[in-house]
């Protein structure tokens, strides 16, 4: 066996840079680098959750005045952001009062003004874009979702041989985003509301996959509020602004719902196709339709669902 | 064993101490363009804001009663300040049996149903006085109660408005904390063609990556 010859060494200068050591100051630049780059985020992080915010109990558990001191802690957070003082409120619902949509087919003529009206009143994001109303563009003769649009760009509606369904969240009696949640973030309230604790919610995005209606939002970024559209009528679990990382839905604008009023969306349907009310009422518009109109669907009815969201037709 | 490199030791030195500063200067500018964000988050346009008048709550037209409530110029419904008394004003009807609306009327437009039988000016407004409307079985109306006219012909329907089921509404729910606002019949139905007009609707969803510039790519299902 040969000896192995003398390997060249590069001792003879203090100066000269080994390979190795190259190789080991490289490593630990880039790897300073990657860590510096993987929290650059934290950049961005503007609105920290305040310690007040994250030590808040759950909704259920709030006493009133815990609950006076979190609204204040909401404006305050709310005017810091956006430089609008807002009025924000915690409306609970009333005894007696159970809430039903009924929605007339035969009115409906695609314009999608409740669209936007939704997106103004519930302080939804703008950019980028939240809308909790979907309106579907379906051809006559047909319920079948699958052949529905709801990006169609025509000129002038109703198109002829189309009808259009709008669909959102169908406030249904057997939720199935309220069982998947694993940390109780939404539930269904008395009058028939499935609301969503903002602060509560972990963005796990369950209730999302559940829901067959795809009535769900989830804040991909941080939601786009230009302030001179801001609603300063708030209310906890409805419109207040939202955050990154949380889901939302209609909630049947619950700050106007339950002081009495009508929703955004129904008040700005140029047919008056959308009628809203308490049904245990019985001398309520919605009554009457359920009693006297030909109301033929709930949404996906084979679901097991029960929404609370009525189609009908006039004729 | 190949022998080595046949370089001069210290010109091997020199050459790998410049690559070596050669790369610790890119990876130097990458970390800073990595830092600077550039291409970690694609610029795209941001969405317009919709048009505040597709917020609009305000009913399309107004009818007599708003105009009057509202005080406003009501010169159009003082039919005698042209008409003259006790003397019927002419109808003229072309050879389809369309009805010739004169030139004093021309913002009207005829279009009472797809047929031509409700056409007739007098179906409703009352010949021998124009001042007020009637219905078919002799009841005299005025103009502010279009609505009960509308609806001697057409009863199931309002029958649902009565009940709140047709036409449009606003105010509160609960009749406890305020008044609800109803509209009337001619608050969006033009009496003369009363079919209610195409319009254009708000903007679509925006995609997610920016507006789509190609419309063949409009997906279709």
């Amino acid at each position: 066996m040969a000896t192995p010859p003398p390997v060249p060494s590069d001792k003879t200068s203090d100066r000269a840079l080994s390979r190795r050591s190259f190789l080991r100051s490289t490593a630990a630049l880039s790897g300073l680098t990657a860590l510096a780059a993987s929290l650059s985020p934290l950049r961005e992080l503007d609105d920290f959750t305040s310690t007040e915010q994250f030590l808040q109990k759950y909704y259920k558990e709030l006493t009133p005045e815990e609950m006076t001191r979190v609204l204040a802690r909401i404006e305050k957070e709310v005017e810091r952001q956006y430089g609008i003082r807002p009025h924000v409120r915690d409306l609970r619902p009333m005894d007696g009062v159970e809430f039903v949509y009924c929605l007339n087919l035969t009115r409906c003529i695609g314009c999608r003004k409740c669209v936007h009206a939704c997106v103004a009143e519930n302080n939804l994001s703008r950019d980028p874009e939240i809308q909790y109303i979907r309106v579907l563009k379906l051809p006559h003769g047909s319920l079948d979702v699958e052949k529905a649009e709801h990006k169609y760009t025509a000129d002038q509606v109703p198109e002829k041989g189309f009808f259009y369904l709008p669909v959102q969240c169908q406030q249904c009696r057997n939720p199935a985003c309220v069982k998947v949640c694993p940390v109780h973030a939404t539930w269904q309230e008395s009058d028939g509301i499935t609301v969503i604790d903002y602060d509560w919610c972990i963005g796990c995005r369950y209730c999302e996959a559940a829901c067959p209606y795809w009535a769900r939002r989830f804040n991909f970024a941080k939601p786009g509020l230009p302030a001179e559209r801001i609603n300063p009528d708030m209310s906890y679990l409805g419109n207040r602004p939202r955050k990154l990382g949380v889901m939302e839905k209609c909630h049947f604008c619950i700050q106007r719902t339950r002081a009495g009023r009508y929703p955004a969306c129904l008040e700005v349907c140029p047919v008056g196709a959308r009628k809203f009310g308490n049904i245990l009422d019985p001398n309520s518009e919605v009554s009457y339709i359920l009693r006297e109109k030909r109301v033929f669907i709930q949404l996906k009815e084979e679901m097991g669902t029960s929404p609370r969201f009525f189609y009908y037709f006039d004729k | 064993m190949p022998t080595d490199t046949p370089l001069a030791p210290g010109n091997r030195r020199a050459w790998t101490n410049g690559v070596l500063a050669a790369l610790t200067g890119i990876f130097a500018l990458m970390a800073g363009l990595f830092l600077a964000n550039l291409w970690g988050r694609p610029s795209r346009p941001a969405n317009p804001l919709v048009d505040e008048a597709f917020l609009d709550t305000a009913p399309w037209r107004q009818s007599y009663a708003d105009l009057a409530r509202a005080k406003e110029d009501l010169s159009d419904f003082d039919c005698y300040a042209c008409h003259e008394k006790n003397e019927p004003p002419p109808i003229r009807y072309d050879a389809d049996l369309n009805i010739i609306i004169p030139e004093e009327h021309e913002t009207i437009k005829m279009g009472h149903g797809s047929h031509q039988r409700n056409n007739h000016c007098f179906n409703c407004h009352n010949e021998s006085n124009l001042l007020v409307l009637h219905t078919r079985d002799g009841r005299e109306l005025s103009f502010a109660e279009s609505s009960v006219l509308c609806g001697s012909c057409h009863g199931p329907t309002y029958g649902d408005w009565e009940a709140g089921a047709h036409g449009r509404i606003s105010g509160y729910w609960d009749r406890s904390r305020g008044p609800a606002h109803r509209l009337d019949c001619v608050n969006c139905h033009n009496p003369h063609a009363p079919r209610i007009p195409s319009r254009t609707p708000a903007p679509p969803p925006s995609p997610l990556r920016g507006p789509r510039t190609d419309p063949s790519r409009e997906p279709t299902h």
